[in-house]
């Protein structure tokens, strides 16, 4: 491979030098985010203290909410992470930093959908798993109702005559889960590299604009689905609607993460 | 080497730069000079390779700079008028930055920020603008870089910090280096740089070494006035004027009567030079 695209050593030293960055500049917002989860419990209780005189943390359904929201939250951070990169100085600076397009967009792209994603849950779930370890108001932790609330939810896609499958579970749509967060963070990521000002809220336009494309489009259409009438028949249509759809999204991914690499190589200053 | 040729780029419909040509060989520290919007920031970022060039070519030894290959990004360092603040104490800012320039010398850049004293465990975002470009000038100097493009370097910097820098330029860089250095004090850079290059609204007015210039234009220091002088102006103790050299004799160039000689009489001075 030409050495001017990509140099195993030239890629670790601009990867090291990457995440003391990330460690320095985001860091704290990415553990503040992880924290929500402390932060409600710790408001939660406060006003049960004094509204109800009695001490009670919130409960896992609630703690699910907060690890939602807080994990919307770090998706829309996404337009922070590298938004400098559009601003005159910083972006010079580091456009003009020896390394090519190829190694900073890996560095990016590495740190956007494994390193940052992972702090955030790893955060989250250790301060989740205390919680229900000190405070026994609170019930099971978030990661050991995970299983029972993944089963739930994959049982009663697959309903046959009132009666819900039990081998099938919500495990199988992990990948599509992991797929999908990847493209959420690569467009925002990407719109913070495209917009100099109001990233958010362009990201937020674009939403709408495609949203409002794909509605129109799907009541232009006539989906036929064929209804299986035993379980086995059932699941295999949902696997194989799986398989589709992380295709899909996994396509959608590989079309903004070279979107990101089309901008590094063409930002000027 | 670098060399420029038929290069253009406009903003949108504004013109900036129209069919440059020049050299700029290694062992020189250019002095770019220009009135305010004749496109020296955009000449320095089009030669790092911030821009891309409309029309024309940029080979910097052989490479196109746009292209950002590392190893030519490893030999050059662009250091525009406003530096960038960073989350970070000086030292560990060179620490940390410099490993990504293979020449980078730590040792040196604690040096230079020494004697522009500047506090190398001060953060970089409580320094003063003067501070702070002291900080990366000291940085640019310490990555050891063949191709230096510097835009209005001493900008910010106090009286004795903009001596500490000419020293500096002298000093720490290799004697096979091309520096560029955009700059509107040419008072604070008159000794140490030379060839002069002098834009013009899309035009490359002049572009000689101070050897050629005191060969073809004479400066007048004295109280005779000339009225052949493309440029007089009336000091306290006499005057300075700029006219063409006809009797052959060294002089000391002064860089802003040769600006003021060659705007007034862009046509003379071609001629003169070409």
């Amino acid at each position: 491979m030409n050495n001017q695209f990509f140099s195993p050593q030239r890629f670790w030293s601009y990867f090291k030098y990457d995440l003391i960055q990330l460690w320095r500049n985001h860091m704290k917002a990415a553990v503040g985010i992880g924290l929500a989860g402390l932060i409600a419990y710790i408001v939660t209780v406060t006003f049960n203290l004094i509204f109800d005189g009695t001490w009670t943390g919130p409960g896992v359904t609630a703690r699910f909410s907060i690890f939602f929201i807080a994990f919307t939250v770090l998706e829309l951070y996404q337009t922070r992470t590298y938004g400098y990169l559009t601003d005159k100085k910083q972006g010079s600076a580091w456009l003009m930093m020896p390394a090519s397009t190829f190694e900073k967009w890996l560095s990016m792209i590495l740190i956007t959908i494994i390193i940052l994603p992972a702090i955030f849950l790893v955060v989250s779930l250790l301060v989740d798993g205390f919680l229900s370890l000190v405070d026994p108001t609170v019930g099971s932790s978030m990661l050991a109702s995970l299983d029972h609330g993944l089963q739930e939810l994959g049982g009663g896609l697959v309903e046959i005559n009132n009666e819900y499958s039990t081998t099938w579970s919500m495990g199988a749509f992990i990948p599509l889960l992991y797929v999908s967060l990847c493209v959420n963070f690569l467009f925002f990521l990407l719109c913070g590299l495209i917009f100099k000002k109001n990233k958010i809220v362009w990201a937020f336009v674009i939403i709408f604009v495609i949203s409002t494309v794909l509605s129109i489009l799907s009541i232009s259409f006539d989906l036929n689905v064929d209804v299986a009438d035993d379980f086995a028949t059932a699941e295999q249509q949902i696997r194989h609607f799986l398989c589709s759809s992380t295709a899909i999204l996994a396509l959608v991914a590989a079309g903004l993460a070279g979107g990101i690499f089309y901008r590094l190589k063409t930002l000027k200053h | 080497m670098i060399t420029v040729k038929d290069l253009s780029f406009s903003y949108g419909t504004k013109g900036v730069l129209k069919n440059i040509s020049l050299t700029l060989e290694g062992g020189n520290i250019y002095g770019l000079l220009g009135e305010n919007g004749v496109g020296k920031t955009t000449l320095l970022t089009l030669l790092c390779g911030l821009k891309a060039p409309q029309t024309g070519t940029i080979d910097t030894d052989g490479r196109n700079p746009f292209d950002r290959e590392p190893s030519l990004l490893a030999e050059q360092f662009y250091l525009p008028d406003e530096v960038a603040p960073v989350h970070n104490r000086a030292s560990q800012f060179g620490l940390e930055t410099g490993k990504l320039w293979p020449k980078y010398d730590h040792t040196k850049f604690l040096c230079v920020l020494r004697d522009f004293e500047v506090d190398e465990n001060q953060r970089m975002d409580t320094m003063s603008a003067g501070q702070l470009k002291k900080t990366w000038i000291s940085f640019a100097l310490a990555c050891n870089a063949r191709h230096y493009f510097m835009d209005e370097p001493t900008n910010g910097l106090d009286i004795p910090s903009k001596a500490q820098f000419r020293k500096a330029i002298t000093k720490y860089t290799a004697e096979d280096s091309a520096v560029v250095i955009s700059t509107h004090q040419v008072r604070d850079l008159e000794n140490i740089i030379d060839p002069i290059i002098i834009l013009d609204k899309e035009d490359v007015l002049l572009n000689a070494s101070l050897e050629t210039i005191s060969q073809k234009l004479f400066f007048d220091y004295g109280t005779e006035i000339h009225p052949e002088a493309l440029y007089l102006e009336r000091t306290p103790g006499g005057a300075i004027q700029v006219y063409p050299n006809t009797i052959g004799e060294d002089s000391k160039v002064n860089l802003e009567a040769l600006f003021n000689a060659v705007h007034t009489h862009k046509d003379v001075v071609k001629a003169l030079f070409a």
